[in-house]
């Protein structure tokens, strides 16, 4: 069981490499310098701000993209080119199946994270000559982000198309992003509809927790337990969305 | 007009299409490239009126109500506030050719809203916010900078220029040095500030008593050697509000100049303050002040 879902975590991440995912990183890297070199002309002396700002954006922008159009073709495709027969008719189970694809994916956000994270930290060091402890802690958190909305993504596409997925698993990111608007307009509303937000609240995932990025400008390293608590929430709520979507996926046929 | 004959035409019209595609391409491509120039520079140039706009609101960035920027950010609160720290720079150093920079104060507070502790944006808004017209708001911008970093010396230290430069208010400029003078880090001479600042709204007496604070616990020697002249200056002005009060009392009006203060023998001689200012006396209200240079 273990050597097969390693070998689908393999496969997934060879095939999502042959995907143009260097692109994104090119694009990144353009952005990151593009970002270092006109912030030292045009921020008043704010470089390392803009640079960080800047940088663990894009990061989380273009990891999220990688989510949106490979974590939701992922299952999709295996279907449309009937190769998931092959799969499973061997002894793999579907549950395999649909970790192996997590993992997988998984892998790629961690590999294509940490050449972002490591040319961030490269163009940053090199313009200011110190890197803030907290902007380490930021972009684990994003990564950790990307990896949550990957099984957003795969549970969404093991019951629509990819397209209809992508747009779902972009409308959870921006509720989870507003989840402090929301809790807000709860807070003003009348008891029925205060209820219904703070339904949409709770259900929906707090994409704000993994939110660092705001504190690495003014160097403000998370404690040691709000990073328990940040990996807890992750991992609770990584679970959860992955059994709903082994669920709904050992009832799909082909 | 038969069919056959369009059908030629069209058919001519993709020969030379695919013969000349490249510099098709070219040409309509610089076609535009003029256009959007000429467009630039119509909107950038031209006066409100031509544009049928009070101002050029062409060239000026039309920022988002804070509680909306932040609602949009989608929690990426720091880099929108990034965002409109440099929409604003471009903005200022832009030059604005009709008028005044209406939206500089509100970029400010949208930077500072979406940013809370953005120190450089306070002070850059302290200090140009009130040379385009926005004393009121950069004393506001003061408060809030003054309320979110409580430990800087320069938030305290900004808003009392405004108030001494923009607002002639001598007595809120030194309260404001007053607080910065107690923050970690704040120059030596900030005290000795708040002392000026007191001594120009005719608080004499607060003045002279923050000048002997400053004296006895300032490190720097400059500022020391500053206070011990500022203070003899004061000591001078009490002693002749003193010699002019008794002249009253004996003569029932007040003397006309220092003079005749000596003249009646109530000082021995007119004193020279160390700081190089003469003063004069008020004949109709017995004031004594410093004698304009």
């Amino acid at each position: 069981m273990r050597k097969v879902l390693w070998a689908i975590t393999l496969n997934t991440f060879r095939e999502t490499l042959r995907d143009k995912l260097l692109y994104s990183l090119v694009g990144f890297a353009v952005l990151v310098i593009a970002a270092s070199l006109l912030a030292g002309s045009v921020s008043l002396g704010q470089d390392a701000r803009v640079i960080q700002d800047f940088s663990l954006t894009a990061m989380l922008v273009f990891l999220l993209i990688i989510t949106y159009f490979i974590g939701t073709q992922l299952v999709f495709k295996e279907v449309e080119r009937k190769t998931i027969y092959l799969v499973l008719s061997k002894p793999v189970s579907r549950e395999t199946f649909y970790l192996g694809k997590f993992l997988g994916l998984c892998l790629t956000i961690l590999v294509a994270g940490l050449i972002m994270a490591v040319m961030f930290v490269i163009v940053l060091f090199a313009k200011t000559h110190s890197v803030p402890t907290a902007a380490y802690f930021a972009a684990g958190a994003v990564i950790l982000e990307a990896w949550l909305l990957t099984a957003v993504s795969l549970l969404f596409s093991s019951f629509t198309s990819p397209l209809s997925s992508a747009i779902y698993t972009f409308g959870v990111t921006l509720i989870g992003h507003g989840s402090a608007t929301i809790w807000l307009l709860s807070q003003k509303a009348s008891p029925v509809i205060r209820g219904i937000l703070e339904g949409v609240y709770y259900l929906f995932p707090n994409l704000e927790k993994f939110n660092l990025r705001n504190d690495v400008v003014f160097n403000l390293v998370p404690s040691a337990s709000q990073v328990g608590l940040i990996l807890l929430y992750f991992a609770t709520y990584t679970v959860f969305l992955l059994i709903l979507g082994v669920a709904v996926f050992r009832k799909d046929e082909f | 007009m038969s069919s056959k004959q369009f059908s030629v035409n069209s058919f001519q019209f993709s020969v030379y299409f695919r013969r000349f595609t490249l510099l098709i391409v070219l040409a309509v491509w610089s076609f535009s490239f003029v256009a959007q120039i000429n467009y630039d520079s119509w909107r950038r140039y031209s006066p409100p009126k031509l544009l049928g706009v009070d101002y050029n609101v062409y060239i000026e960035p039309q920022p988002l109500s804070p509680s909306l920027a932040k609602a949009v950010s989608f929690g990426s609160t720091e880099f929108l506030a990034d965002y409109y720290w440099l929409a604003l720079i471009q903005y200022y150093g832009g030059g604005t050719p009709n008028g005044k920079y209406r939206k500089l104060a509100e970029l400010f507070n949208v930077v500072t809203e979406l940013s809370p502790k953005f120190q450089q944006a306070y002070q850059t808004g302290l200090i140009i916010l009130p040379g385009e017209g926005f004393p009121d708001q950069a004393i506001e911008l003061g408060e809030k900078g003054k309320r979110n970093l409580p430990d800087s010396w320069e938030m305290p230290y900004y808003t009392g220029l405004v108030h001494h430069i923009y607002k002639k208010d001598y007595v809120s400029a030194a309260k404001e040095f007053q607080i910065a003078a107690i923050k970690k880090d704040a120059p030596p001479i900030t005290q000795y500030f708040a002392g000026i600042y007191y001594k120009e709204a005719n608080q004499r007496s607060l003045a002279y008593q923050i000048f002997k604070t400053v004296n006895e616990t300032t490190k720097d020697d400059f500022v020391r050697e500053r206070s011990a002249k500022q203070l003899v200056h004061l000591e001078m002005v009490f002693f002749l509000e003193d010699a002019v009060a008794k002249f009253q009392q004996q003569f029932g009006r007040y003397p006309t100049s220092q003079q005749e203060l000596v003249t009646k023998g109530l000082i021995k001689e007119i004193p020279i303050s160390p700081l190089g200012v003469g003063f004069t006396i008020n004949a109709e209200t017995g004031a004594v002040s410093e004698a304009k240079r």
